[in-house]
């Protein structure tokens, strides 16, 4: 017997075309961050980094692991660029890996994770705990809307 | 066993043996936890598993290549590996393979090691180790060697779905679940849940080495672990945050 085609609503339509969007865009997010994570041209390492917006602030970690601790640099490159350097304590090459078939050294960590929202760079908070570097940014208010 | 996941013999698989899971999820807990156990207890490849569900990717070693999800073994253990951020829509037919392949290899429990991300992981010298298991008896058997227990809330990734087809078929299945970072690779986590495997079962390890080599081994795991990473975002991960209802 034929099976009948169960109608699809205007509603199960959309939120297939939802779903189709938002594996593309996922694709589209993952390719453009699809890169190595060492640059030999500047020597570095590329760190892993996380960025969590909350009501307040902005917080961005970095895990930093074989950074001269005194060697950690945090610099505001425009309003919602940060870039963060640490020198390694011992240098890596590629024969650290097990990769033989490259040549390069590594002497030092950086990474450039972007901010998301408007924050107040000026007055970011620096720690440095158990090879975690973590910035914390107060976010900005322009104005607060009355509850009448 | 399932057509779409082939587990491969290359050796004589040991009967009765406990059978443990390191497959990339929160900190690389337990992957870092099983590549350090194979690689100091004396332990040779038994097993690799293949299927049409995982990227085309073979690993090098020693210019010869490999399989990324391979079964490590001796007398008293067998070993789950992937050097693969395994694709979240294989999960499940993946890991029902592996419990139904233990099952025929009679194996003695099932044992998952993995993490619980906690926020302010850094600020934590020692991380605590969580117990769950899939019957009262082993929940029990937990508290007596000091573990506390996840009483409630949501498991989410490789030791969920080990602990419900263990579960159906009656397999004692345990998770030894570290606090640790969510999306930084872990190897004191890693230490702290060998620590307590220590404690539960005969498998014995000096976990000394693996805290020297910390810091190698977490930028030796950057990749796996932003590949892993979008994994999780897929297999929507952060629901362990969710508290549950309960009316």
């Amino acid at each position: 017997m034929h099976e009948r085609r169960r109608k699809r609503s205007i509603f199960d339509l959309m939120s297939e075309y939802m779903e189709e969007f938002e594996a593309l865009a996922d694709e589209l997010m993952e390719s453009f961050a699809e890169h190595p994570s060492w640059n030999t041209e500047s020597c570095c390492l590329e760190p892993l980094c996380n960025v969590f917006v909350t009501p307040e602030e902005v917080v961005i970690t970095a895990d930093l692991p074989n950074a001269e601790h005194e060697s950690v640099k945090v610099e505001a490159l425009s309003e919602d660029l940060i870039d963060i350097t640490a020198k390694m304590k011992r240098k890596m090459r590629f024969d650290d890996f097990g990769i033989t078939h490259r040549e390069g050294e590594f002497s030092s960590l950086r990474c450039q994770p972007r901010i998301p929202v408007p924050v107040d760079t000026k007055r970011m908070r620096i720690s440095f705990k158990h090879g975690i570097l973590e910035i914390r940014f107060p976010r900005k208010r322009d104005y607060e809307i009355k509850v009448e | 066993m399932s057509e779409l996941v082939k587990i491969v013999e290359k050796k004589p698989i040991p009967s009765g043996a406990t059978m443990l899971y390191g497959l990339p999820d929160v900190g690389l807990v337990g992957l870092i936890a099983t590549s350090y156990l194979i690689s100091e207890l004396d332990s040779e490849e038994i097993a690799y598993m293949d299927s049409d569900l995982l990227p085309p990717v073979v690993v090098l070693h020693e210019g010869l290549p490999h399989a990324p999800l391979r079964i490590y073994g001796n007398k008293s253990f067998i070993a789950v590996i992937s050097e693969l951020a395994i694709p979240a829509s294989a999960l499940h037919t993946l890991m029902r393979t592996l419990v139904d392949w233990g099952q025929t290899k009679k194996v003695r429990m099932m044992v998952s090691m993995g993490g619980i991300p906690i926020e302010n992981r850094q600020v934590i010298a020692e991380p605590k180790v969580y117990g769950a298991a899939s019957t009262k008896e082993l929940l029990d058997m937990l508290s007596k060697k000091g573990l506390s227990i996840l009483k409630e809330g949501y498991m989410v990734g490789p030791q969920a779905l080990t602990m419900r087809y263990c579960a159906e078929k009656k397999i004692p299945a345990i998770g030894l679940l570290a606090q640790s970072f969510y999306n930084y690779p872990d190897p004191e986590a890693a230490a702290m849940v060998l620590k307590e495997l220590s404690k539960i079962t005969e498998i014995k390890i000096d976990i000394s080495k693996l805290l020297e080599k910390g810091e190698e081994i977490r930028l030796k795991a950057r990749d796996i672990m932003k590949r892993t990473q979008q994994e999780m975002t897929r297999m929507k991960k952060s629901q362990e945050y969710d508290l549950p209802l309960y009316v």
